[in-house]
């Protein structure tokens, strides 16, 4: 186990990052908000946190803390200038964000290290306090989905006019997925540079928003735990594809396409219909109405990749 | 100092940082991460090549691993480990830093691994660097020729840095009487961000020629018909371009196609095949590097030799700097006569106070944990490389 | 003047690259993530059948133009409409869309990255031999030349198809109330098909024409394009055909400018800075209409 441990820590810690930059792409999303602004706002808390604890020779926590707060105001200030814009507008407003970011830290000079990047950025950071933050963030993720937030916030996505009429603020939900979004991308970009001790501008490029978007959408946008499983997947699926060999970019291109297609609503959504259907099943075995035992015969037996099946229990799934 | 005095005192504060970071780590876990060391090699020794053979930089680490290939090959053949064999194992980075750092925890927490050799890349090389020095692996690089890859005693670098040998262009400059060059030069990595800032400008100096127009082009160039218009605008004798390996063939067309007919000071990275696409337009392209077969050291030949016989192919440089790396550290093994990492560390220093002949070429010496070369010239002709002279005879 | 005429000539493979993403996204509202890597395959393909056989200029071109086409139906089937067919809502399926995009691109990038190792590669084994004609002061190569035609001849084609014909007529119906459009009896699948069609033969063209033009390039050319042509597709205004023209100029205009005046390794952010601007001040584009926006 521990063998385990020691060997694949870098994983581990990217599983975290990857994590937090994933949320930070899910939780404007789930607002309804296209944004991709937590790629840049990692970028922002990583080189921020680099040049504290480089130049001024902070601890840890406070490199984080200033590194938060700094790409909330960021988010703040960016979702007063585009929080009008909707769909791929905002998409592309927020890409061009990004990599305007990338292309600051490359001019940068002597501060941000130009093309070199930064460096020795090592502090006091342990482990058990990347878990810590990494577990209270999850949790604070977790319960604004549940409840009257969730609620609320599924109304702002789904049906904004309804949630206007209720008296929800669309611009005050709007402008917190900005805050929270920055917040969180700070937050993985100071993590991630803290483990690593490096951080360059090819680190914060394009990619970055390609695998945010990826882990949310194979892993499933809808809940904390999409992100969850997205994360994992894609941060350990690259390593066990080195044992392919030669091919292994080809075969990750393929699985990418593949839960694009084929799962809409991520893995988590074919586990929550999964379940779903198995508790029916168990329900129907003890107690099968007519019109199901036809099903249970295999006439109409609903296979579980077929979401369209239970789309429209959608707005059940907690 | 060239890797530190750049950028002055701030880079020796992180470089101070990561060593007190070894102290604290040395100290908190008592040296647990060595493996039981007996005296005396074991029957065979587990090093791990972290090199892309996949991505962006294949061809450079593709190349490489060929060069560790064939000298583990000699070395488990010859008696210099005592009849000790070494085991090598390929760990492919897909040119990513994270995957770079991640075989290399991997490679740190084996105990039967005692030594790693690092990526050709600077990207994965300075997230792979932190980690080897925290926790006494040994690691030799080949090219990585950035800032924050050499960053203490467990990391080395078998290969010049670019700017070390760049200056033996001097006399192809004199030679041909130029008093004018024009410099377009990639902003993207920063090895030829640096000759093309600095190097240039200080052999300006040197030489008393003038520089004309300096423009710098970003990683999205890839049309540089405006800049070179520009740069031949300004009427320079010569042009000198300083461009990633994939946009040489592209300058060289294009300032073809712009009417200049004269050679183009470059740099190696249109080797490796990388400027044939050009065609014609590729000929009288010069630059010098640290290595090239057709160099005369004895021991440079004797290497072209072997890989021939290997491969059936010429070597390239790459494959010249991961030799020589193996050969380092073999060397340091046997001297340590233990495969214990801090052992092997002690020992690559003493071995890096002497000179040796490689495939780079004679007398070679270390500097800072970065091996010094005097480097060669060479001209791109369609029929192949040219050795136009070779900075050992200077 | 020398830099006008460069600005001319990077400005019509932009505009060439652009042109069958704005064609999509305009009309079937596909955002093709795809369309760097058919650019860049279909060069690569006649790259790979040039190694085989000698080729003239016209039938490379050919080639471009059929293996792009074709690439790009096989992802419309394969992918875009599978993704639509199971997407409940036109949001989602935007997204998937974008995801399913990058994904499938990633699959020739690995192919074409394995085959070359990432060297660049080009025509010169090619009957065809670029010629730089002279006039005055001025340079130009015949290549150069023939890309802003083939640029300009398809851009005007595509507006007037578009404007013109019931083909046209269809599209922009689609892009402007898909419903209303199938209640009137367009087959949209067809449209769509025929759409991508197009807009990947245009992409395999670009990459052909690119390629000829600057002698070499490699796997990853392509993704870099892409960014590009956001730009200019936003600049212009999603949809516009007059946009996206200008928006190629403008950007290549510009991009020029700061290379040449400026330390150039800003350059990059030029487009960035403009999409965002744009998106800010005038969120439909220069010449697009507020009412074919969609949200």
């Amino acid at each position: 186990m521990m063998d385990f441990y020691d060997s694949n820590l870098v994983l581990i810690q990217a599983t975290c990052t990857g994590l937090i930059l994933a949320l930070s792409i899910q939780v404007p999303l789930r607002m309804g908000v296209f944004s991709f602004a937590g790629a840049g706002s990692y970028g922002i808390g990583a080189y921020l946190a680099a040049i504290l604890v480089i130049e001024q020779e902070v601890s840890a926590f406070v490199a984080i803390g200033a590194a938060m707060l700094a790409t909330a105001v960021i988010g703040l200030l960016l979702g007063l200038l585009i929080f009008k814009l909707n769909g791929l507008y905002l998409a592309m407003a927020t890409v061009a964000f990004d990599l305007i970011i990338g292309v600051i830290t490359i001019n940068g000079g002597e501060t941000t290290g130009g093309s070199t990047g930064l460096y020795g950025v090592i502090t006091d950071f342990t482990m058990g306090q990347m878990f810590a933050l990494t577990v209270i963030v999850l949790a604070l993720v977790a319960l604004s989905e549940v409840g009257r937030t969730g609620r609320r916030v599924d109304a702002v996505r789904d049906d904004p006019e309804l949630a206007l009429s209720m008296g929800i603020s669309l611009r005050r939900y709007r402008l917190t997925a900005f805050v929270v979004s920055g917040a969180l991308g700070g937050l993985a970009g100071a993590m991630n540079v803290l483990v690593r001790s490096a951080i360059g501008p090819l680190d914060i490029g394009f990619g970055l928003i390609v695998l945010g978007l990826t882990m949310i959408i194979v892993g499933g946008s809808r809940s904390w735990k999409g992100a969850v499983i997205g994360a994992i997947i894609f941060t350990w699926l690259p390593d066990i594809l080195t044992a392919i060999g030669e091919w292994q970019e080809l075969v990750y291109g393929i699985i990418v396409a593949l839960a694009a297609v084929f799962l809409p609503r991520g893995i988590y959504g074919v586990l929550v219909d999964l379940n779903k259907w198995l508790r029916r099943r168990r329900r129907e075995r003890r107690d099968p109405p007519p019109a199901v035992a036809a099903e249970q015969a295999g006439d109409i037996d609903p296979k579980p990749g077929d979401v369209r099946e239970f789309a429209l229990n959608e707005e059940t799934v907690p | 100092m060239i890797w530190n005095a750049r950028r002055g005192g701030r880079r020796k504060i992180a470089v101070a940082a990561i060593a007190t970071g070894v102290l604290l780590s040395v100290a908190a876990c008592g040296g647990s991460d060595a493996p039981a060391s007996g005296e005396g090699l074991p029957d065979e020794i587990k090093l791990v090549s972290v090199n892309p053979t996949t991505g962006v930089v294949a061809f450079a680490g593709a190349s490489a691993n060929k060069g560790y290939e064939l000298a583990v090959k000699e070395i488990n053949e010859s008696d210099l480990l005592g009849g000790s064999k070494i085991k090598l194992e390929f760990k492919d980075t897909k040119s990513e830093p994270q995957t770079a750092a991640s075989a290399l925890t991997s490679a740190i927490t084996d105990r039967d691994v005692a030594a790693v050799f690092g990526s050709v890349s600077s990207t994965e090389a300075v997230a792979m660097s932190p980690l080897a020095q925290k926790r006494g692996m040994p690691i030799i690089y080949t090219q990585a020729g950035s800032d924050g890859v050499v960053v203490g005693d467990y990391t080395y670098r078998a290969t010049p840095l670019m700017s070390s040998y760049y200056p033996i262009i001097s006399r192809f400059i004199k030679e041909q009487g130029y008093k004018s060059v024009g410099v377009m030069y990639t902003s993207v990595t920063p090895t030829l961000q640096e000759i093309g800032q600095k190097t240039y400008p200080q052999l300006a100096k040197e030489l008393g020629f003038e520089i004309t127009k300096s423009i710098a082009t970003s990683a999205t160039t890839q049309d540089f018909a405006a800049p070179i218009s520009q740069l031949l605008a300004s009427k320079p004798d010569v042009v000198a371009t300083l461009q990633v390996g994939a946009s040489n063939p592209t300058v060289m067309t294009q300032l073809r196609q712009a009417g200049y007919q004269g050679k183009v000071l470059g740099n190696s990275g249109a080797s490796a095949g990388n400027l044939k696409p050009a065609g014609k337009a590729g000929d009288g392209m010069v630059w010098p590097v640290d290595f090239n077969y057709q160099q005369n050291a004895e021991s440079s030949q004797k290497f072209v030799a072997a890989y021939r016989a290997e491969y059936g192919e010429v070597p390239l440089n790459y494959a010249a700097e991961a030799y020589d790396a193996a050969y380092f550290l073999a060397r340091s093994m046997a001297a340590a006569d233990s495969t214990d990492r801090e052992a092997i560390k002690d020992a690559m220093k003493e071995e890096a106070a002497k000179t040796f002949d490689g495939a780079l070429g004679k007398d070679l010496k270390w500097e800072n944990g970065t091996l010094q070369v005097p480097g060669v010239m060479v001209e791109y002709t369609t029929e192949g490389e040219k050795l136009l002279y070779e900075g050992a005879g200077e | 003047m020398q830099d006008l005429l460069s600005v001319v000539t990077l400005g019509s493979i932009y505009l060439l690259f652009a042109l069958g993403m704005s064609l999509t996204w305009g009309t079937i509202d596909i955002l093709n993530f795809g369309h760097g890597a058919i650019f860049m395959f279909s060069s690569f393909t006649a790259y790979l059948v040039l190694q085989q056989t000698e080729l003239g200029l016209p039938l490379i071109v050919l080639l471009g133009l059929v293996v792009g086409a074709l690439m790009s139906l096989l992802i419309q089937v394969l992918a875009f409409e599978q993704i639509i067919k199971r997407a409940k809502d036109k949001r989602t399926a935007e997204m998937q869309i974008l995801i399913g995009g990058i994904g499938v691109a990633i699959i020739p990038l690995a192919i074409a990255q394995h085959h070359t190792k990432s060297n660049p590669f080009g025509f010169s084994s090619s009957t065809f031999t670029v010629d730089t004609w002279t006039m005055g002061d001025l340079r130009i190569t015949n290549i150069a030349a023939l890309s802003i035609v083939v640029a300009l001849v398809l851009w005007v084609a595509a507006a007037v198809w578009l404007r013109r014909s019931r083909q046209g007529l269809a599209l922009r119906s689609i892009g402007v109330d898909a419903e209303t459009a199938a209640l009137m009896g367009i087959d949209r699948r067809k449209m769509a098909l025929v759409t991508m069609a197009v807009s990947g033969g245009m992409a395999g063209l670009s990459g052909v024409l690119f390629t000829f033009g600057l002698g070499a390039i490699t796997a990853e050319s392509g993704d870099t394009l892409l960014v590009k042509a956001f730009a200019c597709i936003i600049l212009g205004g999603v949809g516009s055909m007059l946009g996206v023209a200008f928006g190629a100029f403008f950007l290549a205009a510009a991009e020029t400018v700061v290379l040449t005046q400026t330390s150039g390794s800003w350059v990059e952010a030029v487009s960035f800075g403009l999409i965002f601007l744009v998106l800010l001040f005038r969120p439909s584009g220069v010449f697009g209409r507020a009412d074919v926006r969609r949200t």
